[in-house]
């Protein structure tokens, strides 16, 4: 790549619009993710028209290009491994239509999830994928690593919310894909292709996005396990029944004492809970769901069972889950909760054989973790609590996510459920989609033909993420 | 040049920071710029950096270290319970060490205009100011960067540089584009909060109304106190119907700007009732940290009684 014309750079987006101070440039080579990089200027961009020719100039020249968003992502995905120009898009944050009647809404990339809802709630509807970092997660971050949340389980991904999308490809192209109608035939669903894209086809400068109806009604149903299979064929059998749960959540044993720990939430430190939710108009459609719920769990020795429609006692009864993430940090003084091997998508029927494997593995290797996720959807997800300073508990570390992708990848799940890939399982994704890679990097090619959107990501990410990248920890 | 290896003592902390940004919705000043490096995130980043030799120090590194208002909301949200304000206070400690005595948000005097009153001195709630061979010192580590300084002294000699929207003129400009023709039909009315009472709540409710309707806006000031007489008159010379002041409760307040904020307005209602200016128009309420409910019975209840009173100019003389 040739050195960055900042005067360049100033001239498009103004002064005030380029970052290179050294102490910017290190703070930005961080997301939520164990890597670290180096860019070589941050731009903020405020209009398509800049990004059109920041990607122009950029395309020229061969610089990478990393669009990001809030970066919370955890794998990585905002890295830039090569350097080059990290693309802020957080100034692009307008909601620019609220259309009830047609049932969409047009918003630009860097509109934080929440705001949106926000935005939304008057109007009786909301934005469905709503991951749990939604406080902090811009639509633009969503849509590129297909974000999904717990109620994905009925409403769907950020793939199935997308309807139509403007999209600045490398040269500078601005081009338009999807329809704002609620169906369209034919041609190749170019919009959805940029869904998971991770950055690497173009920079979504507008979304259009289907919403959905906030229910009248939610009731929230617990039931405590102590077998973890037996919580696993509850989980099978819920969703093989016909179920239509809003929310069905697993969290393990060592979760539930993780969230004992930090929260003093005094929960009974079984096996495994499941967490239930069913939504809709009108008691009479959600109790039959709850009955079918309390039913299959009572059959699978499911017990301690309670529901509630009121809010307060919702939010009570999800304190297991929704003091998790914070918990796992708390766990332990020494150990650092880290974000490898955070995400999977497994079988319904695989689920609690999965958080049993994790358990195995995590013993084998001389490392804690948890296993939990949003089970109605196949996703698990989990952290490795380590201690990030010792050399070993990487190594450890580093054969632990082997071995749970190798597992996963044999009972026909899939590397990622709704984290993405970036950098840290490029290696398991590159294993599980082998027979397309080049297909992949066909597509690339045609959307990049000079790879400047986002290098060394996804098919070309690393093998192995210990040694091929940069991590964030100084390790002994 | 001082050791940043000193930061050592941080080190398991910085590593237990997992980098979620949840953080950035209660930072004030990262909601003002929206760059990484003005985060608590990017902030705690930034010390690792220094820590670890991959950035040096400099006037930049310590100019962002020294940009805080001290409201502790970050450290409050951080999911994985790192102590970040006695992380940045070592860490200022240390660049100033260094040399880079960088003012950031703290309060500056000019020693120019200054009239030697030592009001500042007195008033100061965290021993922050002093009277120093013959002028008046701010000391960096103390200073809170609450403005009470600036709202006593009566020679308008002390300053916060970047007031990242909460300094009296950001707000007043604020306020101005709220009520600009036709941009916010409904509007009427202006809530200044205070950065340390309700916020914290106001961050995790949704009780921002709706752009396109909206009736009033909330502004948020770092304290309370820093509300000044002149601000509620352009705000109601601006079109306003009415302004409330959200303060702490007086027992809670850390800078004293809460008492101090409710004897301006008291002091403001009689020359506006003079002028037939009802005193239900100026109101302020007191709302305990982290109390969203509350926040937002004021709220309305102040909203009712601006709605019954009706405009108080005309769009014309607005």
């Amino acid at each position: 790549m040739s050195d960055i014309n900042f005067e360049k750079l100033k001239a498009i987006v103004g002064e005030a619009g380029v970052l290179s101070d050294p102490a910017d440039l290190y703070v930005y080579g961080s997301d939520s993710s164990v890597h670290e990089g180096t860019p070589h200027a941050i731009v903020r961009p405020q209009n398509t028209g800049q990004v059109q020719q920041l990607l122009r100039y950029a395309d020229e020249e061969r610089i990478p290009v990393i669009p990001r968003g809030s970066g919370s992502g955890m794998c990585g995905q905002a890295v830039p491994v090569r350097g080059g120009i990290i693309l802020d898009m957080k100034a692009m944050n307008r909601i620019l239509e609220i259309n009830p009647q047609d049932g969409y809404c047009r918003v630009e990339p860097g509109v934080v999830d929440d705001d949106l809802n926000r935005a939304l709630k008057p109007h009786g509807v909301f934005y469905p994928p709503t991951p749990a970092s939604s406080v902090v997660a811009t639509i633009g971050g969503e849509i590129a690593n297909n974000a999904s949340g717990t109620r994905s389980v009925k409403y769907g991904a950020a793939r199935d919310a997308i309807l139509a999308m403007k999209v600045v490809l490398a040269g500078g192209e601005l081009v338009s894909l999807g329809a704002t109608t609620r169906v369209a035939a034919s041609g190749y669903p170019l919009e959805r292709l940029m869904v998971g894209s991770e950055g690497t086809l173009g920079v979504i400068v507008e979304a259009t996005l289907r919403f959905v109806p906030i229910p009248k009604l939610r009731c929230l149903g617990i039931a405590m396990f102590n077998v973890l299979g037996e919580a696993g064929d509850a989980i099978s059998e819920i969703m093989g029944s016909g179920c239509q749960p809003s929310m069905l959540e697993l969290v393990d044993k060592v979760a539930i004492t993780a969230a004992n720990k930090a929260e003093n939430l005094g929960l009974p430190e079984v096996e495994a809970i499941l967490l239930f939710e069913a939504d809709g108009l009108a008691k009479e459609t959600i109790d039959p769901e709850i009955e079918k719920f309390r039913t299959i769990c009572e059959r699978h020795n499911g017990f301690g069972l309670e529901f509630s429609y009121d809010e307060k006692e919702r939010t009570r009864i999800f304190a297991a889950r929704s003091k998790l993430f914070p918990s796992l940090s708390k766990y332990d003084e020494r150990l650092a909760s880290t974000s490898l091997a955070d995400d999977m998508a497994v079988p319904f029927s695989k689920m609690a054989e999965t958080a049993n494997k994790i358990h195995e593995i995590a013993e084998r290797n001389g490392l804690v973790m948890t296993a939990y996720g949003h089970c109605g959807a196949g996703c698990m997800h989990t952290k490795i609590l380590m201690d990030t300073e010792k050399g070993t508990q990487w190594e450890a570390a580093q054969r632990a996510v082997k071995e749970i992708y190798e597992y996963v990848l044999s009972v026909g799940g899939t590397t990622s459920a709704e984290h993405g890939i970036g950098l840290s399982k490029a290696g398991a994704f590159k294993r599980e989609k082998a027979a397309v890679l080049d297909l992949m990097r066909g597509i690339k090619k045609v959307f990049d033909p000079n790879n400047i959107m986002n290098p060394g990501k996804l098919m070309d990410g690393p093998d192995d993420w210990v040694g091929e990248t940069h991590l964030r920890y100084q390790k002994s | 040049m001082s050791d940043m290896s000193k930061l050592e003592k941080w080190k398991g902390a910085l590593n237990k920071c997992i980098r979620c940004g949840y953080c950035y919705e209660h930072c004030p000043i990262y909601k003002s710029t929206r760059w990484e490096i003005d985060s608590p995130r990017g902030k705690l980043i930034l010390l690792y950096g220094l820590l670890s030799g991959e950035i040096e120090p400099s006037e930049y590194v310590a100019g962002k270290l020294m940009e805080c208002f001290h409201c502790g909301r970050c450290q409050k949200a951080c999911s994985s319970g790192v102590p970040i304000q006695d992380v940045y206070q070592d860490a200022r400690e240390l660049l100033i060490e260094a040399g880079f005595e960088v003012p950031g948000t703290t309060s500056q005097t000019d020693a120019d205009v200054c009239a030697l009153c030592l009001n500042c001195v007195r008033m100061c709630k965290h021993e922050a100011r002093s009277f120093v061979d013959g002028r008046i010192v701010t000391d960096l580590l103390k200073c809170q960067s609450c403005g009470s300084c600036l709202d006593v002294c009566p020679k308008q000699g002390v300053t916060i540089g970047r007031g990242f929207g909460t300094n009296p003129d950001e707000l007043e400009r604020e306020v101005a584009a709220f009520f600009a023709d036709g941009r916010n039909p409904e509007a009427k009315a202006i809530v200044f909060s205070c950065g340390w009472s309700n916020y914290p709540g106001m961050q995790t409710a949704n009780y921002e109304p709706d752009a396109a309707t909206a009736e009033y806006k909330v502004l948020v000031t770092v304290c309370s106190g820093r509300i000044r007489s002149e601000t509620i008159l352009s705000t109601l010379d601006a079109g306003a119907w009415g302004v409330l002041v959200v303060s702490c409760p007086e027992e809670d307040c850390e800078h004293g700007g809460s008492p101090r904020v409710k004897a301006r307005v008291e002091a403001l209602l009689k020359p506006l009732a003079a002028i037939g200016v009802d005193p239900g128009r100026v109101q302020v309420a007191e709302v305990a940290q982290g109390n969203p409910k509350k926040f937002l019975e004021v709220t309305q209840a102040f909203m009712k009684d601006v709605r019954a009173l009706g405009p108080l100019l005309a769009r014309s003389e607005a």
